[in-house]
């Protein structure tokens, strides 16, 4: 047994792209030699190794060759050139319940993808207590597959693939799936995986499971490795090139924003916000502000008649639909406008909203009169830093260390630890 | 040159998977029906009834007399010519869709394209068995046994092996070629009636309007496996040497063509279903 568990070197992958795939003899008679269309090399060129027990992780945006990497290293795809070993036995979760035939049962179907990963009957059945506990879909698991939920369908496939013991595990994405509970079981399985040994590759989106699962990760980019090693420093470099794009793609496009939509505009209208400007620390115009650190949001505004006791305010909506904070600066007294345009800014000390995109509602108000409102005009892009936590919102606070209030013996500790299992 | 991450292992590790896909054939195939089991044995009784109907009463045909000397009956000669045809018959048409059917699969999971093809030959065969024993009754009652019979499994074996080896070849070609389907259903009409097994094949002209009919339905490897099984099951004689060459060269033939067809275009199933 080598130390790698799969090891690729030069690997490619082309793919002919024509418009009709699948001819018939007619069209081959009519048509003579059909044309090959055109080619697109889906994965181009790369060489990486996997250590055996390692977890590593793919990213890359979509379209960059990450799934095909996974299917030739799963032996769908045969590479067009070059060569890949994979020493072991693969379980791959590509797609959920793929492998299942809607009239059989749960049951049958355990065997059936069972056979599939190479187990015979004895094994299968060996391990099918461990499967339907993991799956917990209780007697649904003698009644046709098709009946099932998606929910039920998700967790009997993650139960399958994760309970026969495979000695690589490949995931694709497909634990973002299932309710939280679920979601939450699959990762501590993994995870319980990983520590048994385990060769986990995960290709995903999501670069807090890069960091927190994974030792090594490769980033593709149009079917080649932009950057391969250690996880954290490929998940860092592949944040600061979404960042980098995200800013590009905004300085072209913004400035669109500031031509207010009127006619989608509530209120009566004698004093309207033109434009929002998002200034970073350094008081620099940015569209994408960082958060944790100092900024400013800029609300240029013109009246058209002089008004009196105005309030403005500001709310931050999450793309969910969650209305993250709405803070107005009616804490601080009201304004009175003269004719003219301007500008009223809301300093931030320190960005909580996590890293998103948000909607941005702004609002000229007068205790029950509504000047203006702008229903989720703007966009502000929040990015971070890496480290960051879950939620929209960071919490300030710190933990204190902890106190021991009772004594307990040691076995009933691990009668807690127990407890807490379940 | 490339290598591939396949496990490089033969058919025999794959018989768990085939087996399974047999099962699940043989379960899906009469879920939910209200005969169930029953069903794949009344279509070829109804067939045989028709059949024999048709050409024993209304066209008169005979049979020959049995191996033991009775007096030939044509039903139990046509049921002979019948399994191994409808063996063939349902294998071809129910192989050349599975890997369509299978595709999902077979782009999430690395398992070898002749898998679901066996699967589905494994799950006929084992209809093909219960018909053959139900031939065996019928010959016992006729009191028409001999020791002919010991040749069967030989027979059988070859006869397996050639069919699914075609079928497998024909699955494969169909991925890439769609309406290679209607034309084969159109050819194995044609094949049935140029194939002695409603008629013997004594009954065909040798010369035709100049076309040498009786050589051209001796042509046809259907008409070697036929007409074999009904001289060790029904005539109770030994096919000669040449004969069971025949049938051997027709097999490797077979199973030649299936590797080549596989090695050629069984092995990107994944991406081009």
């Amino acid at each position: 047994m080598s130390s790698y568990a799969i090891r690729a070197e030069n690997l490619s992958k082309r793919f002919w792209l024509n418009a009709e795939r699948h001819t018939s003899l007619k069209a081959r008679v009519v048509r003579g030699k059909l044309p090959r269309g055109h080619e697109f090399w889906a994965l181009r060129d790369a060489s990486f190794e996997i250590e055996r027990g390692s977890t590593f992780g793919l990213v890359g945006q979509n379209g960059s060759g990450k799934s095909t990497t996974l299917k030739v290293l799963a032996g769908i795809y045969r590479p067009t050139s070059g060569s890949v070993v994979v020493d072991g036995r693969v379980s791959a979760l590509l797609e959920l319940g793929s492998g299942f035939h809607g009239d059989l049962t749960g049951r049958e179907n355990i065997r059936l993808n069972g056979a599939i990963l190479g187990l015979t009957g004895k094994q299968v059945d060996a391990a099918m207590d461990k499967i339907l506990d993991f799956a917990g879909i209780g007697e649904f698991i003698d009644l046709p597959v098709k009946i099932y939920s998606s929910g039920m369908f998700v967790r009997l496939a993650f139960a399958i693939a994760v309970s026969l013991d495979p000695e690589i595990l490949m995931v694709d994405e497909v634990i973002a799936v299932g309710d939280e509970e679920f979601q939450r079981k699959c990762f501590d399985h993994l995870f319980d995986l990983r520590k048994r040994g385990t060769t986990i590759v995960l290709v995903t989106h999501s670069l807090g499971l890069i960091r927190d699962m994974c030792d090594q990760a490769m980033w593709l980019e149009h079917g080649q490795i932009r950057k391969l090693g250690p996880a954290m420093e490929v998940a860092d470099s592949y944040l600061a090139d979404i960042n980098e794009r995200e800013v590009q793609a905004h300085q072209v496009s913004g400035g669109e924003e500031s031509a207010a939509n009127e006619s989608k505009r509530l209120g009566s209208g004698e004093v309207r916000i033109t434009s929002l400007e998002f200034l970073d620390g350094e008081g620099k115009p940015n569209p994408v502000l960082l958060a944790g650190a100092p900024c400013t949001i800029r609300m240029h505004y013109v009246a058209h008649e002089p008004v009196s006791h105005v309030i403005f305010g500001i709310g931050f909506l999450h793309e969910s639909g969650a209305n993250v904070s709405g803070p107005n600066s009616g804490r601080q007294g009201s304004w009175s406008l003269a004719p003219g345009s301007g500008y009223v800014d809301f300093v931030i000390d320190e960005l909580l909203l996590q890293p998103a995109t948000y909607r941005v509602s702004t609002a000229i108000v007068d205790r029950g009169h509504t000047y203006d409102y702008a229903d989720r005009e703007f966009d502000l892009h929040v990015r971070g830093r890496g480290n960051q936590e879950p939620g929209l919102t960071r919490m300030p606070g710190t933990f204190n260390d902890p106190v021991r209030v009772t004594q307990m013996a040691p076995t009933s500790a691990s009668t807690l630890e127990n407890l807490r299992a379940e | 040159m490339s290598i591939a991450a396949r496990p490089r292992s033969s058919i025999w590790a794959y018989r768990f998977l085939i087996q399974n896909f047999a099962q699940r054939d043989l379960k899906s195939r009469f879920k939910g029906t209200l005969l169930g089991w029953a069903w794949s044995l009344m279509v070829p009784l109804a067939t045989l009834t028709t059949y024999s109907l048709v050409f024993s009463v209304f066209f008169h045909s005979t049979a020959p007399n049995f191996g033991n000397g009775r007096t030939g009956f044509f039903a139990v000669w046509l049921l002979v010519g019948l399994i191994p045809w409808n063996f063939f018959l349902i294998t071809i048409l129910i192989s050349m869709p599975t890997l369509l059917a299978n595709g999902t699969l077979l782009q999430k999971v690395y398992f070898p394209s002749y898998v679901p093809v066996l699967g589905a030959a494994l799950a006929i065969l084992v209809q093909t068995l219960i018909e053959c024993c139900i031939l065996a009754v019928v010959l016992l009652v006729f009191g028409n046994i001999g020791p002919t019979w010991l040749l069967f499994p030989v027979w059988l074996a070859l006869f397996v092996v050639f069919v699914t080896a075609l079928a497998l070849s024909l699955a494969i070609v169909n991925i890439h070629v769609r309406d290679l389907a209607q034309m084969v259903n159109v050819a194995l009409t044609l094949l049935f009636f140029l194939t002695p097994i409603i008629y013997q094949i004594s009954l065909v002209p040798t010369v035709w309007h100049g076309i040498p009919f009786q050589e051209l339905v001796r042509l046809s490897p259907i008409t070697d496996f036929v007409t074999s099984l009904r001289q060790l099951a029904y005539d109770l004689q030994e096919p000669d040497l040449t004969a069971w060459l025949q049938l051997l060269a027709w097999t490797a033939g077979a199973v030649a063509l299936a590797y080549f067809v596989y090695q050629r275009y069984g092995l990107d199933i994944g991406e081009s279903v």
